[in-house]
């Protein structure tokens, strides 16, 4: 793990163990409804001062805690116009498979690649250390997946032209 | 009237008894302090220099914790901002550690290291001064026509880096210290830095 990787991490990891600190809270404005207040935004006391952590311009992660939900929204690092696509088509798949994944936002935050939403019945029914680890790994896991598929692209891109290119040999 | 469709009309924020009209100022303490304005904060922050440059980063990040405009306008808070971010900037790797107990112990330390945390956050939220002003670039690719699908971005390492990883690494101090009860209390704060 390179050098400013790990505080930047470990700086995430704490910011989410101190925004899980979420409970079962009924929404204000109707009755016998229960939603996740950060989307909801009923009313300005339960949203609470959201959090920004960034490595650089390009690699941040934005956490907008409430009284009973947290959506950590994330920007994965790109480098060029490939990586660009590659994250394009990576959180694509991802968030239109986002019922298995429970915890996924279907659309990310705008400025950002990807985006959590953690209510308290997911931390209830799920262990909150576990989910920390989880939102890490998936950062620590997406770089190196992509710059693997760089790779194997641009390996490919080179096998096409070749065979492509051998009969004008 | 007829051109309005009240069903689109969002009923609770005309009603002065709903919660999405909360008086967010009755969150904030009767002790607050005075409003400071702009000329306040350069003042502090010439006074600060002054210790940096005298040897005693100690003192300056001591001073400049405990003279936050947690009342100020937005000018003032910006000014102060750059101020703690160029102390942090100028207190080296291995004496972080030993100031940073000096200046969360003692009389109000608890209050010093909440404040620092709130600008570290403050501080990474916000783009780098040097770099701040930069003009949107064009989208990298060749043809006019291709590639519409995703919205065009700033491409490269980012700037920024340098001063983010030193914001990071006293992040990662202040938590051993101050431990993660701080950050929860950056986040209900309302006296925002």
């Amino acid at each position: 793990m390179s050098q400013s990787l790990r505080p930047y991490l470990q700086a995430v990891r704490s910011s989410l163990t101190a925004a899980l600190t979420i409970s079962n809270f009924a929404s204000q404005t109707s009755e016998r409804h229960n939603c996740p207040e950060v989307e909801a935004n009923s009313s300005p006391e339960i949203l609470l001062n959201p959090l920004h952590i960034s490595r650089n311009e390009n690699e941040k992660v934005k956490i907008e805690p409430s009284y009973n939900s947290v959506r950590i929204s994330i920007r994965i690092k790109q480098a060029d116009e490939i990586e660009h696509i590659l994250v394009h088509k990576f959180t694509r798949f991802l968030t239109q498979r986002a019922e298995s994944f429970f915890i996924l936002r279907r659309k990310p935050v705008e400025g950002y690649d990807i985006s959590f939403l953690i209510t308290n019945f997911h931390t209830e029914k799920m262990l909150t250390h576990k989910l920390i680890d989880f939102v890490i790994e998936f950062m620590e896991e997406v770089d190196k997946e992509i710059s693997e598929m760089k790779l194997f692209l641009n390996a490919r891109a080179r096998f096409v032209a070749e065979s492509f290119l051998t009969p004008f040999d | 009237m007829s051109q309005i469709n009240y069903r689109t009309i969002n009923i609770d924020a005309l009603d002065p008894e709903s919660s999405a009209n909360f008086p967010m100022e009755s969150l904030l303490p009767a002790t607050l302090p005075q409003a400071a304005s702009a000329s306040d904060a350069a003042n502090a922050a010439a006074q600060v220099r002054q210790m940096l440059r005298g040897g005693d980063p100690e003192g300056a990040l001591r001073t400049v914790l405990d003279t936050a405009p947690l009342g100020g306008d937005d000018r003032a808070k910006e000014v102060h901002l750059a101020t703690v971010i160029d102390v942090l900037q100028g207190i080296r790797q291995g004496e972080m550690t030993r100031i940073l107990e000096g200046v969360c112990s003692g009389d109000g330390g608890a209050e010093r290291a909440d404040c620092l945390m709130k600008y570290l956050y403050k501080g990474m939220s916000s783009a780098a001064p040097g770099s701040g002003t930069q003009t949107p670039k064009k989208p990298v690719s060749p043809q006019d026509t291709g590639f519409s699908q995703i919205q065009a971005r700033n491409l490269g390492e980012g700037g920024g880096g340098q001063q983010m990883s030193v914001l990071l690494s006293w992040h990662e101090r202040l938590v051993e210290i101050a431990g993660t009860g701080s950050i929860v209390r950056v986040m209900t704060d309302r006296r925002t830095v």
